[in-house]
């Protein structure tokens, strides 16, 4: 109904629109019942008094042709005075043609203005008119007097005008009265209907209210339903305990053991067919629902503490990280723990700027979205808040939170990890270095024998007194010149081998470590006869570390020569080490082939395990693969071997080719 | 001058080899691997070679005793790396004359050119043999020793100890350019031992100083110690008798 503004209730639309009906109807039949009853009631009087008049007018025309006038007058006031008419009739008047008053009821002198009045017509058996008289009113009905054919005068009978009027007036009332208390008594009606009506529904709204507010407390007292049955339930008070007349959907990977699967028989909280009207069971549903709601709550509460407590509880930090914008949303203790933030600092901070190395990181996870759903990052360099560095193998994961795409983010700390890794390393390379140290004596004494020759020589030409030809002299200088910086290299490249290596990756051309192991022991692998093939085609940097290559190197060099002059080697046989290096998609491989003995086929799966050698005690810890495979895995290389006895190994190694060398530079 | 063939793998020493051999007035072969060098041997027969012993392919051994095998009386000089003993005495046992450590020095190098020479000049002058003498000086028994002292010395070596029974004490006194082979070596550890053996304290004087390092891992010294000074080690000897 567009004319009735929206926010008028239901109540008021309801009992407005009822009593509006009630009222119309009683006025539409108030104004056809006066109608009719005044209309009748009219008519019946006049009729009366028509009858009045002429019974009088047939027993008038005798007296009147007698002219009989106190028996006239004795008929008019017997008419008037016969049982109710005296009420009735308010006066009764005899009158010939000429209009002359024969005979009366007034016992007062004839009232002037009755004189001459409603004249009858011809033909007509009466006339009605309202008249005026003494300052009263009366309808005056006039019957005419016939004999024969002839006319004699006219019986004129005036009904109380006021009579009628109390009449019609009393009649009005009762009807008036009746109407009202019709009216009345809908009114009650339609108020406690639409009240019956609109009070569940406000109490449902305010209840619905209220469950929108977050209060879900007490639903039966909300909606004013007895309680009883709640202390019976046992699913009401215990949320462990679902209730399964509501919980359909429960159960996946749950048991359906008799526990789980039993039905309350007869529940006593869930009973629509409780009883009451439409509206009282919506009221019930209501509840139900809201008791539904309040125990799925509480278990979506707790469930979120369970999973908040074990948030927090992680050892490791955990972020989570809005994927959209790679700002963090939030962070465990933990997090605070090992990155020296407060929370407050962490949320909203960029997780970049805790992985100032963002190539590949969780920043490029974010970005990438092809990638899957969960990832392992192994040994990031992360950045504390004081700029301490420190390693993490990160864990991401991708979730929606808070109907956002975010990122779960666990980073377990393996700082000591690395650094023992690192020390590790570096005690092997120090062996290595033990190791090498005859090979380097020789190496180094090359050039200083040269260097010690040529100075004794200029000496001994100066202790002669003579001067060294020109010839001579250059030959000496440019080697002494020539040798010390053979040796200076020697040493440089012995300093940098024995350096700690920094944390962060540099760019390696994979050629500079391979060739910087012969630079040490080349000569040795030539005085045991071993020819050294090198094709180095790799031109591809990749991302490590160049003094740790040189240890890979090195130990399988090593290997390569302890294979190929053991005591199991025949030593007719051809004593090659080839070394390839080459580019391809994105990797780069190398190969480094031996021609000794091979390795036999159940060591060959136990070669990379740590303290795993097959050389006899004393000679080699077994650790030289092993810590070869972890730099390899560590540059995000792969290292397998093949061999076969009799025919040599072949260790190939593939590292991925460094990306990002173009906007980083090296 | 003589001839001197000088075989090393490394070319800068080979160079400076040239120049100092040159200015000394040798006339010098170089050779820069094992098997290059003994085709320069067969073709040139220089009576001095000089050969390092670390070297790929042929090594300074196997040149050694090729040479030996060839032309005996070839004074081989090996060179070794700073403090070889093994490989000293493995090429002594091979009749290397001397050997010298790298870096080279230059009195070392000369005293053994030296030495080589002067045996040379004797076995040209003298033929072999006859290297061995036995001489009384006062109580104590003085065996020189001239050119090499090597295994076929040991009759010589022998006969001139028996010479010396009443001697109180030994002395093994080398010649300037005297060598010792391995087994040279062998035989004069079995006469230390003899001499202790019988209560006569020995001595040695005059052996090379590069030869010291030898006696000292052989354990020769401890029987007899070797003394720089002549009078030294006959005072010794007289006084360990008195």
């Amino acid at each position: 109904m567009p004319f009735l503004p929206q926010r008028v209730s239901l109540k008021l639309k309801m009992f407005g629109g009822t009593m509006a009906v009630v009222l119309l109807v009683s006025a539409v039949i108030a104004i056809l019942a006066r109608w009719i009853l005044v209309t009748s009631l009219n008519r019946e009087l006049e009729q009366r008094g028509v009858a009045i008049g002429q019974s009088i007018a047939e027993r008038a025309s005798g007296f009147i042709l007698d002219k009989d006038r106190p028996n006239l007058v004795s008929l008019v006031f017997d008419a008037a005075q016969l049982g109710e008419r005296k009420v009735l009739v308010s006066y009764i008047f005899i009158s010939d043609n000429d209009g002359r008053i024969l005979a009366n009821t007034f016992i007062r002198p004839f009232p002037a203005d009755l004189r001459g009045i409603n004249p009858l017509p011809e033909n007509k058996d009466y006339s009605i008119d309202l008249v005026d008289f003494d300052r009263s009113q009366a309808i005056d009905i006039a019957v005419p007097v016939r004999e024969g054919i002839y006319t004699l005068g006219a019986v004129h009978v005036g009904l109380s005008k006021s009579h009628i009027d109390s009449l019609v007036g009393k009649l009005r009332t009762t009807f008036l009265g009746f109407i009202t208390a019709v009216t009345v008594v809908m009114f009650l009606i339609v108020l406690r209907l639409s009240n019956a009506v609109a009070r569940p529904l406000s109490r449902l709204t305010q209840a619905a209210d209220a469950i929108s507010r977050g209060s879900l407390d007490a639903p039966e007292a909300m909606l004013g339903l007895s309680d009883d049955a709640i202390k019976h339930c046992q699913a009401y008070a215990d949320t462990d305990l679902p209730c399964w007349h509501f919980d359909q959907n429960r159960g996946e990977g749950e048991p359906t053991s008799q526990a789980a699967s039993r039905t309350c028989r007869e529940c006593r909280f869930y009973r629509k067919e409780g009883g009451g009207d439409e509206v009282a069971q919506l009221a019930e549903s209501f509840s139900n629902m809201i008791w539904s709601i309040r125990l799925y709550r509480r278990r979506l509460r707790e469930s979120e503490e369970k999973y908040r407590s074990l948030f927090d509880s992680n050892p490791d930090p955990v972020f989570v990280v809005e994927a959209a914008t790679g700002r963090i949303l939030d962070a465990n203790s933990q997090a605070e723990a090992v990155y020296g933030y407060g929370r407050k600092e962490l949320v909203g901070r960029g997780l970049a700027e805790l992985e100032p190395d963002a190539d590949g990181g969780v920043a490029a996870y974010l970005a990438d979205r092809d990638a899957p759903e969960r990832v392992l990052f192994p040994k990031l360099r992360h950045v504390r808040k004081d700029g301490e560095p420190l390693y993490v193998n990160v864990h991401a994961c991708r979730i929606a939170y808070r109907a956002r795409d975010a990122v779960i983010v666990s980073a377990t700390d393996i700082t000591e990890l690395v650094e023992k890794d690192a020390q590790l390393i570096q005690a092997s390379k120090m062996k290595t270095l033990g190791e090498m140290s005859a090979g380097i004596a020789h190496e180094l004494n090359q050039p200083l024998n040269a260097i010690k020759m040529g100075s004794d020589y200029l000496k001994m030409v100066a202790e002669t007194g003579g001067l060294p030809s020109p010839v001579a002299l250059a030959a000496v200088t440019g080697q002494v010149s020539e040798q010390v910086d053979r040796a200076a290299a020697i040493i440089g490249h012995l300093r940098d081998f024995g350096r700690k290596s920094e944390p962060k990756l540099e760019y390696v051309d994979i050629n500079e470590p391979i060739k910087g192991v012969f630079t040490i022991i080349g000569h040795e692998l030539a005085l045991q006869g071993i020819e050294v093939v090198l094709r180095l085609a790799a031109v591809a940097p990749i991302k490590a570390h160049a003094n740790r290559l040189e240890q890979v190197f090195f130990n399988l060099v090593v290997n390569a020569r302890d294979a190929m002059t053991g005591i199991s080697c025949p030593a007719e046989r051809p004593r090659r080490l080839t070394i390839v290096s080459e580019s391809r998609d994105g990797l780069v491989d190398v190969s480094v082939a031996d021609t000794g003995c091979g390795i036999p086929e159940a060591a060959r799966r136990k070669i990379f395990e740590p303290f795993f050698t097959t050389k006899q005690t004393g000679q080699g810890m077994g650790l030289g693969l092993a810590i070869t495979y972890g730099i390899v895995r560590d540059y995000g290389g792969e290292i397998e071997v093949e061999s076969a006895p009799e025919k040599g190994s072949v260790f190939r190694l593939t590292f991925p080719v460094a990306r990002d060398r173009g906007e980083r530079g090296p | 001058m003589r001839t001197i063939l000088v075989i090393d793998d490394e070319r800068p020493t080979l160079q400076m080899f040239e120049l100092y051999l040159g200015a000394y007035g040798y006339k010098t072969l170089t050779a820069a691997s094992g098997e290059e060098g003994l085709a320069v041997f067969d073709a040139q027969t220089p009576p001095i070679v000089l050969t390092d012993i670390k070297m790929p392919g042929m090594d300074g051994l196997q040149v050694l005793e090729a040479i030996k095998a060839r032309r005996p009386e070839t004074e081989v000089i090996v060179i070794t790396g700073h403090g070889d003993t093994d490989l000293a005495l493995a090429a002594l046992g091979l009749r290397a004359t001397d050997f010298i450590d790298k870096p080279i020095r230059r009195e070392t190098l000369e005293a053994a050119l030296g030495r080589a020479n002067g045996r040379l000049d004797m076995a040209e002058a003298a033929g072999s043999g006859g290297d061995v003498a036995a001489a009384c000086e006062e109580t104590v028994g003085v065996i020189h020793i001239r050119g090499s002292l090597c295994g076929e010395s040991e009759p010589y070596l022998t006969k001139a100890f028996r010479e010396l029974d009443d001697a109180v004490g030994v002395l093994f006194d080398f010649t300037p350019n005297a060598s010792i082979n391995g087994a040279g070596l062998d035989v004069l550890a079995s006469v230390a031992e003899t001499c202790r053996a019988s209560g006569r304290p020995a001595a040695v004087y005059g052996l090379a100083e590069n030869f010291v390092r030898i006696l000292d891992r052989l354990g020769i010294t401890d029987k007899a110690p070797r003394f720089t000074d002549r009078g030294e080690a006959l005072a010794y000897l007289a006084k360990t008798t008195s």
